[in-house]
């Protein structure tokens, strides 16, 4: 066993983990963190994005034991208050989801975006979130749902 | 497997002697976007594994810097890093869009040029325009470093390093003011790995005739490669399309007396041939299309 010491939205997390243990695995295992879902376990289908020091990456290949001082954030820590954030409330204006279960990744992915560029081309849309697969809606309706998440969050600028 | 062990070397020198001890036994972490999955798959490239050496906290490996005319990109530059790199974009802009190209977003703010390069696929999208920059990788080990050009770090089965050596970085020449281009043929736009991939550069005289030309195909070769006689073909002549077209014909031959006839080659012709002619036209600013 190896002791990480790192933040999980905002709380310090001081724990042992075994030496080859993945970040999913420690968010939903020890943590109860469930939010973050796991598709295809091989870094293709973006369910597992969270953000780790202000990059998307995908929870299930990465290597728990290298996270000594990272930040990490999960979907437990984008609403604030118990209020959604702009981009979880676009989605739902937006009916940019059906089952869900890509959903935390793909509000990760748009976060990570939102947060390095405020005003994205529809083009950097869809490149930041093609690696968030979706079998239920088609893609349209999150690209619309991010578009004006950014413009919300301009509004309130 | 064995119980595995990590550690996080601050220093080359410790982690070069780490390196060293653990032997065969040892195994570099980079990004581990292609490590995390063998682990899990518990395939046998990791059988033998007990120790993951993270390379993550080592200063040298990190960063792109300009010396002496020569651009030493860090093994750990990420494909992200790559992508967005302004000196990259001065002075060998067609790595930067191989880089760009590589996985996701996620995939490419994690995954390194080295673990690209050193995870031996000969579809790794890096390795074509590293191999046309001639670029040399920076192999250390505890005994001292040697330098290899990329495609003479692949032996039969990929990148062939011995135990304790570590790629530290890339070292090529400052391609700016050469036209250059990557063009890559995937299932599909994203995620996608490599069909095939055709990096291109090209050097024009102040009468517009090409003096110096690159040309190095991925997944075509057994190991990446440029196409020497149909880059001779190109130098003293003006960029037309039946010259580049005749230059993606002399690539697949080529491409046949290395590789032999297989069953995918009546694929592989037309599609080189047609690749190899459309990265040598956006090169040199023509239209891809007639």
């Amino acid at each position: 066993m190896i002791t990480v010491d790192f933040t999980v939205n905002g709380e310090r997390v001081k724990l042992d983990v075994s030496e080859s243990a993945r970040l999913v695995d420690l968010l939903r295992e020890t943590l109860g963190l469930t939010g973050t879902k796991e598709g295809c376990a091989v870094g293709e289908c973006g369910a597992c994005t969270v953000i780790v020091n202000g990059k998307a990456v995908c929870s299930c290949i990465t290597l728990a034991a290298g996270l000594n001082g990272a930040n990490v954030i999960t979907i437990e820590g984008v609403s604030k208050n118990g209020e959604l954030d702009d981009i979880q409330q676009a989605i739902l204006d937006h009916h940019a989801l059906q089952c869900g279960f890509c959903t935390p990744g793909i509000v990760m992915s748009a976060k990570a975006l939102l947060d390095a560029n405020p005003n994205p081309t529809t083009e950097e849309i869809q490149q930041a979130i093609a690696g968030n697969l979706c079998r239920c809606t088609g893609y349209q309706q999150v690209i619309d749902a991010i578009a004006d998440a950014a413009e919300r969050r301009a509004v309130q600028e | 497997m064995h119980q595995l062990q990590y550690a996080c070397p601050t220093t080359l020198n410790e982690c070069l002697l780490l390196m060293k001890e653990a032997g065969a036994e040892a195994m570099p972490y980079a990004g581990g976007t292609d490590v995390m999955i063998h682990l899990r798959e518990r395939a046998s490239c990791v059988q033998n594994i007990r120790l993951l050496v993270d390379l993550a906290k080592l200063e040298p490996l990190h960063g792109i810097r300009l010396e002496n005319g020569m651009i030493h990109l860090g093994a750990m530059t990420t494909h992200a890093e790559a992508a967005a790199s302004v000196l990259l974009h001065e002075h060998a802009p067609f790595l930067a869009a191989a880089a760009a190209t590589v996985g996701s977003q996620q995939i490419r703010n994690t995954g390194t040029i080295g673990g690209n390069v050193c995870n031996g696929s000969p579809a790794a999208d890096t390795a074509s325009p590293l191999t046309a920059l001639y670029a040399e990788a920076v192999v250390a080990s505890a005994s001292g470093t040697r330098n290899v050009p990329v495609p003479k770090l692949y032996g039969r089965n990929g990148v062939e390093l011995a135990p304790g050596e570590l790629v530290t970085e890339f070292v090529f020449p400052s391609f700016a003011g050469w036209k250059t281009s990557f063009i890559k043929l995937g299932r599909r736009k994203a995620l996608a790995i490599s069909r095939m991939n055709v990096a291109a550069a090209l050097e024009l005289q102040d009468d517009g005739t090409i003096s110096s030309a690159r040309i190095a195909p991925g997944c075509v070769f057994r190991s990446p490669d440029r196409v020497h006689e149909a880059e001779e073909l190109l130098i003293g002549k003006a960029p037309s399309r039946a010259l580049f077209a005749e230059a993606g014909q002399l690539s697949s031959e080529e491409m046949i007396r290395r590789t032999g006839v297989r069953w995918s080659t009546a694929y592989k012709q037309p599609v080189l041939e047609a690749l190899v002619e459309r990265a040598l036209l956006q090169a040199a600013g023509l239209p891809l299309e007639e």
